[in-house]
């Protein structure tokens, strides 16, 4: 134990501001190919004991190209853990489980990442039996079918939360052409149509899982050598592809768009205001700076968030994102409204603080704040081995480099106020915004 | 200074300095948990919600010195979010920041608990946040949480475990600042703290929080005594009617094992067989979801376990006297709504009845060896369970689990089921839209076919045959309006 927090100390010292760091993420860390064109990054993190495996395909809901076929990239997260030739969902479910491995999955727009946390031991069956899954997956109609119900039982537990609903809609009223259009999830008409569909899911997995969409992280008690030659015994035979997705471009917004969700229960209102926004970038710092006014404006240190919240009440939960996507998305304020005669007064006012961060550039010594919050955020979720690869498997999935992680946090460092007005100004305009309402049946609200 | 070796048997008393639970390192990062020995259990019989208004007054609110919006401002730059929460018997204060910012972070937690502003405009502030809490989150929003909640409250009827932590929209209604007030002088003492640090403060800090936090009143608050259970009389079911797609289901009832007593880590081993917290292993799993796609997981617990939908690991400081056995089948599409529930009474039945395999323990037993480093891969949560073990009187938990596992048979595991589980007798409560016809569907005598949209083997149409015709034995069925629910 003691080994692992000197070497942490020394990894994140430079955090007070006398030292300007040179690099954000504070860990050696190995990032290298194989020939078919997989990409490895070893992270050792002096945590003792436990490895952390990350298997990132660059593969979401974006590539979900063709009508109808909404959700097959969060079915497939499903579908991995179905089972092979070799290996039984039996057989793998039982190694899980003598391991101790904590395992899941995850997918979102732009990427699905299969996870476990594991004692060190277990790392060579482990990555062994992972390329077995990824190069020979093998399911049967009937298990397929029976998978796709699990899927639906997911819709279903989702559905109680209005905040799915008014996320589906405000997608597709903000897209028509990119496949932004859908949730993660998919719609629910394709989702029912799931079991027809075998064919296709074969189709999809012959597209996509493929060593140049993937990326495996390995973070924690780990040798970077020892990872390579265990990864190159397993995965180096699996055979690169050629699919390229044809991701339509969205074209340019011409003016203001409204959506309204009628909620059937008792709920209190929402309004959700979405412009159109850049993509992830770690060259071009357009998405950063709107990153950065997404705090200046929207966050409990904000002037609008005390105003809503704190002193007016009007509102009990308000903040923005600007979620980090491969192609450009939305930059979204969302705000919670207690009472329905207020939605107006509360949309107008986020309105009234746009326009203002676009008319005045935002004081320097509170950007330099906004600065020193991410800096500190980011070490402070650095505190296992799980949160390191979950890290960098997300900016991974972005730029499919670790290094993003430092080249960003650059970027951060270096905005300045007239960054934050002149993005302000050129992406949150009224052309490019679309608005979404959600009303409860009856009132919760006062 | 009482460190965690003094604290095996602690209880709440007149103590004269707070206790502590330190664990020294050599981080960056300092984590706080202060632990307050009270909570919902202690609130007044006409004042349900009380002890988590207190809470969230304090950690949502200004202090004598700053305002609300000056703290927000302040601990901005360090990225630092206090996070409070209230169980029945315990009230958690928990932070982490980096050691550059501990003395100005320090500053500003210790006002928040220890010089409260007491404003107006923050009380009804976060009240209505709970109000809303109880309406909108959990009424209008998460069926499933809403379910197990409501089950608690069910098991615990006149019992002071018997009402939902957040209390009742009519109760938080009616509270005033000067209850808060009154709560925290009375609750909030000196006997009831724990101070949790861990990371890398300077050696002195403890020692200086400890000094600090000895203002705290030498009252001896009230301690609800925790009579026995009810008993639940045949099976009891609850339907929550409400507008929604489909049905969830809890069901339960009392289990007299907590941490620290002898059969707890048999019944660890049990509940990781029967339904590991989402984790695809365990045995309802398989047959619910796996094998014939019926929702989206199926899961058992013995010990209390909020927010299972948005969290992988239990959060540490929920510990209580007294715990429940609980099967969460998630969501159900309504055709298979009734077979579903039988299907899961059904392998209740069996785990009773059968216990587990010799292949089955050596599995699970192996699998939670290791799972259980993974509870406390964070400083925060090591300290968390520190903080529990002292609360039950056990040693450091990993180490205690570990090696009650390595002696465990089998045999002393299914003599565990035998001796603490049972299939009958059983609250269940579901949420359902048409709860008229979910209740005529359970208390048929008809069986409840299941059709697959594929073909299953001759076992599993056997076992159908079985399950579809089980007999649910549901002596009352109660059907409540979900605005009704915590009112």
């Amino acid at each position: 134990m003691k080994r692992t927090l000197i070497a942490l100390l020394a990894a994140v010292a430079w955090l007070p501001a006398a030292e300007p760091p040179k690099k954000i993420f504070p860990y050696a860390y190995k990032q290298e190919d194989l020939a078919n064109g997989l990409r490895l990054v070893t992270i050792p993190t002096d945590y003792p004991n436990l490895v952390s495996l990350f298997i990132v395909v660059q593969t979401g809901s974006r590539n979900e190209v063709e009508a109808g076929k909404s959700g097959f990239a969060h079915l497939f997260e499903h579908l991995m853990f179905r089972g092979t030739k070799e290996t039984s969902p039996e057989k793998y479910q039982n190694f899980i489980k003598t391991a101790g491995a904590a395992q899941n999955a995850y997918t979102t727009d732009d990427y699905t990442a299969y996870h476990s946390t594991f004692s060190k031991e277990d790392l060579p069956q482990i990555l062994s039996l992972e390329a077995d899954r990824f190069q020979h997956l093998d399911y049967s109609p009937d298990m397929f079918k029976t998978e796709t119900l699990a899927v639906l039982g997911e819709y279903n537990k989702n559905s109680a939360n209005p905040m799915s609903k008014m996320f589906e809609v405000l997608r597709a009223r903000a897209f028509q052409e990119h496949t932004y259009r859908h949730t993660t999830m998919g719609f629910l008409k394709d989702i029912q149509d799931f079991p027809n569909e075998y064919e296709y899911s074969r189709q999809f997995f012959d597209r996509y899982y493929r060593p140049e969409y993937t990326t495996i992280i390995v973070a924690g008690d780990v040798d970077a050598k020892q990872v390579r030659a265990l990864v190159d015994k397993d995965w180096s035979g699996w055979k690169r592809g050629s699919y390229k997705a044809p991701i339509s471009a969205e074209p340019p917004q011409e003016g203001p768009r409204t959506g309204e969700v009628k909620w059937a229960t008792a709920t209190l209102p929402w309004v959700l205001v979405a412009y159109r926004a850049p993509a992830f970038s770690d060259t071009q710092n357009d998405a950063a700076a709107l990153d950065a006014l997404s705090y200046l404006a929207f966050s409990p240190s904000s002037d609008l968030y005390q105003k809503l919240v704190i002193q007016e009440q009007k509102v009990d939960a308000f903040g923005a994102q600007s979620g980090d996507h491969v192609d450009p998305y939305l930059f979204s304020i969302f705000a919670r409204v207690k009472k329905v005669p207020d939605m107006e007064v509360v949309n107008q006012a986020v309105l009234a603080t746009v326009k203002q961060f676009s008319d005045t550039p935002v004081d320097a010594a509170k950007l330099e704040r906004v600065k020193e919050n991410l800096r500190y955020s980011f070490a402070l979720s650095l505190n296992n081995s799980e949160a390191i690869a979950g890290t960098v498997a997300r900016f991974v999935a972005l730029k499919r480099s670790a290094e993003t992680i430092n080249r960003v946090y650059d970027l951060y460092a270096s905005l300045t106020p007239a960054d934050v007005q002149r993005v302000a100004k050129q992406y949150l305009t009224e052309r490019n915004r679309t608005t979404v309402t959600l009303t409860g049946a009856a009132a919760v609200s006062k | 200074m009482k460190t965690l070796t003094a604290l095996f048997c602690l209880c709440v008393s007149a103590l004269a300095a707070p206790a502590s639970v330190l664990l020294p390192g050599k981080s960056p990062l300092v984590t706080f948990r202060f632990v307050f020995l009270t909570g919902a259990a202690s609130d007044p019989a006409d004042k349900p919600g009380l002890a988590n208004l207190t809470c969230e007054t304090l950690s949502l609110s200004g202090t004598r010195q700053m305002t609300y919006k000056q703290i927000l401002d302040a601990l901005f730059p360090m990225a630092v979010q206090t996070q409070s929460y209230t169980d029945k018997q315990m009230m958690t204060f928990t932070a982490e920041t980096h050691v550059d910012n501990l003395e100005k972070f320090y500053a500003i937690f210790k006002a928040m608990l220890l010089e409260p502003g007491w404003r107006e405009e923050d009380f009804r502030r976060v009240k209505d946040d709970q109000i809303n809490a109880l309406k909108v989150s959990l009424r209008g929003n998460n069926d499933e949480e809403l379910g197990k909640e409501e089950l608690y409250s069910l098991i615990y009827t006149g019992h002071p475990f018997g009402h939902e932590n957040l209390g009742t929209v009519s109760s938080l209604e009616k509270l005033t600042l000067d209850d808060v007030k009154a709560f925290y002088k009375a609750q909030l003492t000196k006997g009831t703290l724990i101070i949790g640090l861990a990371g890398g403060y300077p050696a002195d800090f403890p020692a200086r929080v400890e000094k600090d936090f000895s203002v705290l009143t030498k009252a001896v608050p009230f301690q609800p005594v925790l009579s026995q259970i009810p008993p639940i009389d045949g099976n009891k079911l609850t339907i929550i009617q409400k507008d929604t797609r489909s049905v969830a289901y809890s069901l339960g009832f009392p289990l007299d094992v907590k941490r620290g007593d002898a059969d707890f880590p048999a019944l660890l081993l049990v509940q990781s067989y029967f339904g590991q917290h989402r984790e695809s292993g365990g045995r309802l799993f398989q047959r619910m979801r796996e094998l014939r796609g019926l929702n989206y997981g199926d899961y058992d617990y013995i010990e209390y376990f909020p927010n299972g939908m948005f969290t992988f690991e239990p959060s540490p400081n929920l510990a209580r006297k007294q715990q429940i056995f609980q099967i969460w089948i998630r969501p159900v599409e309504v055709p298979t709504a009734a077979f579903s529930l039988k299907l899961a009474m059904f392998e209740l039945d069996k785990l009773v009845k059968n216990g587990i395999s010799e292949e089955e323990f050596q599995r699970t037993r192996s699998f939670i060896s290791k799972q259980v480093n993974l509870l406390t891969k964070t400083k925060s949560g090591e300290l968390g369970y520190a903080i529990d073990s002292a609360f039950y009187g056990m040693g450091d938990y990993n180490a205690t689990i570990k090696k009650a596992l390595a002696t465990l048979t089998r045999e002393q595991v299914n003599a565990a089921i035998r001796k603490h589980l049972r299939a009958d007798n059983l609250q269940i409560v579901a949420v359902a839209k048409d709860a008229e016809g979910l209740k005529a569907k359970l208390l048929s005598a008809n069986p409840s076919p299941m059709t697959y949209n594929s073909p299953k083997d001759q076992a599993v149409m056997a076992e159908d045959k079985t399950v579809e015709s089980w007999n649910l034995r549901i002596k009352n069925v109660n059907i409540v309006p979900v605005d009704q629910v915590f009112q």
